[in-house]
């Protein structure tokens, strides 16, 4: 048994916020089921694609899900929805504000059919306050919450970071807030209305920088690798590149001083305290730097392990998935698709020893579970056909 | 009421990602209990760098909403204190190196023994099992082997990392889903179970969107600054007072940015006549961009922009980002009261709910400030609680 079995979660979402939060509901085994418009989701004519022309990007954040295409712009498709409606848990939606309203499937209404539903919203910028109204992108949001201000190198240009962590941190504050939200419904018998936005994660994820500007009025600077209040904790430069080492504290600072033969700085005043190494983290990087690069990185990551120092590579995307430790925890994962083919995706980050999150199938091909699902609501084949017909359904 | 009012949390928890986990537990209403050493408390107390009146900042952040118990792990009285209060539990969390609580005798195996409804949640560096267990892990090397570090930065600069402590964070925020999917769980089955996750695995997880693309391109991600490696426009371009962002990634928005920065030329210049187009020839079409916005400030450009939908912002610092009136009409900042740091700020809860909110109530607990409550609570009289403290235990 899974921990979210017989959860039924209508996924109303595109791109890359709701559908990773639905995703990692259908990790837990609840039947999500992906509400497309006949022509199919946004995503799934996104690049880049696979051999078979299916978009790598839909089948990445989509796996675990089933498909029912259906035109919300018809009132008939509008009645099917809402008989699903009746039988689900939860709904995920990621329009913008107001579009649900138009489509005629804002919470008021759909919790007037059903009120035990839990309906969640991510958004740019949430349902309320000055900037309801505006599209909001992981770029914008990185930049509105200041999470740009303190990445990249001093003087050089602006830098986000790499991956996209205002619509994944949207995504994960997304199902935390559900899973608050079942838990309440165990208490109250009542459904609520769930509402995050990728701004909001933006700022929560910026509790370090916050809490530092409030206490020191310090503006939080960008430092490249490099940590504002502790050092060395950086990326270093080896002969053949670069690895990360955190040796900030005092009972790591002094073996570090001695994988690299600098046992000297032990006793330099510069750098004897925390503090002093991080006022003077610019000579103390040179210093660290010339013994470095003289010798591969893998000669200091054995070094540091030996003595007990976190360290580690800085691995390209394939260099992590082929990691020993990435491996031994499932990060990387196979399944099988109707058309593409085997396919990788990645494991779930959470292993739970009873209930784990499981890999059951791989992204739907669009309408794939239509008719299936419009028999489990209790539709004759009759009427399904004549809604198929009618191309309310597809 | 609170969605997890009545769930009752053990946080014997240090630094950030743990601690981050539990806080957003309490947010939502759950009574945690941190467990402190006696005397000087939690080692995050005593981080000198930044402190308000002596008060450290980091420790503030990460433990609102929270008790504490001070309690002396290292005498078997102080683990019998521990474990009758394992027995009120709900959840326990920790994040020591794997190994260390088993040596305390506080295991998953051992407290699942008494108390077979418990939901354990481990957060470690690698996570509890595979090769690198028992490394010390730090944001850092979990960005840098995770790929993340290899994905962020100027095309030609140095390394950059996420300047928010991304794996920290997210790694809290994955075990605080993975416990209360292992809550919905026990409500099934009456079983408790164990949580393991890792800042490995959750900076991984943040790999999805890169991770699908080399999958599908066989190319191996690189940093590109602030753009994006699959869409153009969308980064941050020059005005004549600083750089904002932009994401025009279509071709509705490609033509409503173009009118925007009245540059009808582009939209007829081959170079930018598809998607394709304007991401093959990036660098061409954001130097034309930026010789029209360089001419104007940002509050002119995204007054523009905004004004024709097109997603946009500045990219503020921390102050501006923490008086921007959205965070506040978001209530993301919150006032509250310490009784040594006096008014300290915070931020709030990202994710809103609409029947059973969650709250910034309290500033984080001074060390073992509800020590005699709690042991009140667990049925310890006066005299047993003198002599607790006369030892030392608590």
């Amino acid at each position: 048994m899974m921990a979210l079995d017989g959860v039924r979660v209508i996924d109303q979402t595109q791109v890359m916020a709701g559908p990773t939060c639905t995703m990692l509901l259908g990790d837990l085994g609840a039947d999500v089921i992906k509400v497309e418009p006949p022509e199919g989701e946004t995503t799934r004519g996104m690049e880049p694609r696979l051999g078979s022309g299916h978009s790598a990007a839909f089948l990445a954040v989509n796996r675990n899900k089933r498909s029912l295409a259906l035109d919300l712009k018809d009132a008939r498709g509008v009645d099917v929805f809402k008989k699903l409606v009746a039988t689900s848990d939860i709904l995920v939606e990621n329009y913008r504000p107001g579009v649900a309203r138009r489509l005629g499937i804002d919470y008021d209404t759909l919790a007037a059919i059903n009120a035990r539903l839990i309906y969640c919203s991510i958004s740019g910028f949430g349902q309320t306050g000055p900037y309801a109204n505006r599209g909001g992108y992981d770029l914008v949001a990185q930049g509105m919450s200041g999470i740009m201000s303190a990445t990249g190198n001093e003087g050089g240009p602006p830098v986000k970071v790499g991956v996209p962590i205002a619509d994944l941190g949207a995504g994960l504050f997304g199902v935390f807030g559900i899973m608050c939200a079942l838990r309440a419904r165990r208490l109250t018998g009542r459904g609520q209305y769930v509402d995050t936005s990728l701004f909001e994660a933006g700022v929560a994820l910026s509790q370090w920088e916050a809490t530092e500007y409030w206490c020191t009025g310090n503006v939080p600077k960008r430092l490249g690798t490099a940590h504002r209040l502790n050092a060395p904790y950086q990326a270093f430069r080896a002969s053949d590149g670069h690895f990360t080492v955190g040796a900030a504290n005092d009972k790591l600072w002094p073996l570090f001083c001695g994988v690299l033969g600098l046992d000297h700085l032990t006793r330099d005043a510069r750098f004897d305290t925390l503090a002093g190494r991080v006022r003077n983290r610019v000579e103390l990087e040179v210093l660290i730097e010339a013994v470095t690069s003289t010798k591969t990185r893998a000669h200091w990551l054995a070094r540091c392990e030996e003595a007990g120092i976190p360290a580690g590579p800085i691995s390209t995307v394939p260099e992590a998935h082929a990691d020993p430790q990435a491996r031994a925890r499932g990060m990387v994962q196979e399944v099988d698709h109707p058309d593409a083919g085997r396919v990788k995706t990645l494991g779930n980050p959470v292993k739970m020893s009873k209930s784990p999150p499981r890999l059951r199938k791989a992204a739907p091909r669009l309408g794939e579970d239509t008719r299936t699902i419009l028999r489990e609501l209790g539709y004759a084949e009759d009427d399904v056909a004549a809604l198929a017909r009618a191309k309310v359904i597809a | 009421m609170n969605a997890l009012t009545g769930t009752r949390v053990i946080d014997l928890t240090q630094a950030m990602a743990a601690p981050f986990c539990t806080m957003n537990l309490a947010d939502m209403g759950a009574d945690v209990i941190k467990i402190e050493p006696p005397g000087a408390g939690e080692p995050t107390r005593r981080e000198g760098a930044v402190q308000k009146n002596g008060v450290s900042g980091s420790f503030l952040a990460m433990n609102r909403n929270k008790r504490s118990l001070s309690v002396d792990l290292k005498q078997p009285d102080g683990v019998a204190v521990m474990k009758r209060l394992a027995r009120t539990a709900d959840v326990f969390v920790q994040n020591y190196r794997p190994g260390v609580v088993t040596r305390l005798g506080i295991g998953y195996e051992a407290l699942a023994k008494e108390h077979p409804r418990l939901v354990y949640c481990s957060v470690s560096g690698f996570g509890s099992t595979g090769p690198y267990a028992s490394r010390g892990g730090y944001d850092l090397i979990a960005q840098g082997m995770s790929g993340i570090i290899s994905v962020t930065g100027d095309e030609d600069g140095p390394p950059a990392k996420s300047g928010i402590p991304l794996s920290d964070l997210t790694a809290g925020l994955y075990a605080a889903y993975g416990i209360l999917a292992a809550l919905e769980y026990r409500d099934r089955t009456g079983e408790g179970q164990h949580v393991d996750t890792s800042l490995f695995e959750a900076a991984m997880s943040l790999t999805v969107w890169e991770s699908t693309e080399y999958w599908a391109t066989g190319r191996t991600p690189q940093r590109l600054g602030s753009a994006h490696r699959l869409t153009a426009p969308y980064q941050a371009v020059r005005a004549s007072d600083g750089y904002f962002t932009v994401g025009a990634n279509n071709d509705k928005l490609f033509d409503a940015c173009c009118r925007a920065i009245d540059r009808l030329d582009l939209l007829t210049d081959a170079r930018f006549a598809a998607r394709d187009d304007r991401l093959k020839n990036r660098a061409a079409l954001i130097a034309e961009i930026e010789t029209t916005t360089a001419g104007g400030t940002r509050a002119h450009w995204l007054a523009r922009l905004d004004e024709a939908g097109v997603p946009c912002g500045p990219i503020n610092t921390y102050p501006e980002a923490l008086a921007d009136p959205h965070t506040l009409a978001r209530n993301m900042v919150v006032d509250l009261v310490h009784p040594v740091a006096g008014e300290i700020k915070a931020l709030g809860v990202p994710v809103k709910l609409s029947d059973t909110p969650g709250a910034v109530e309290r500033a984080a607990p001074l060390v073992g400030e509800h020590t005699a409550e709690i042991l009140t609570e667990l049925g310890y009289s006066d005299a047993e609680q003198r002599d607790l403290r006369a030892r030392g235990v608590v």
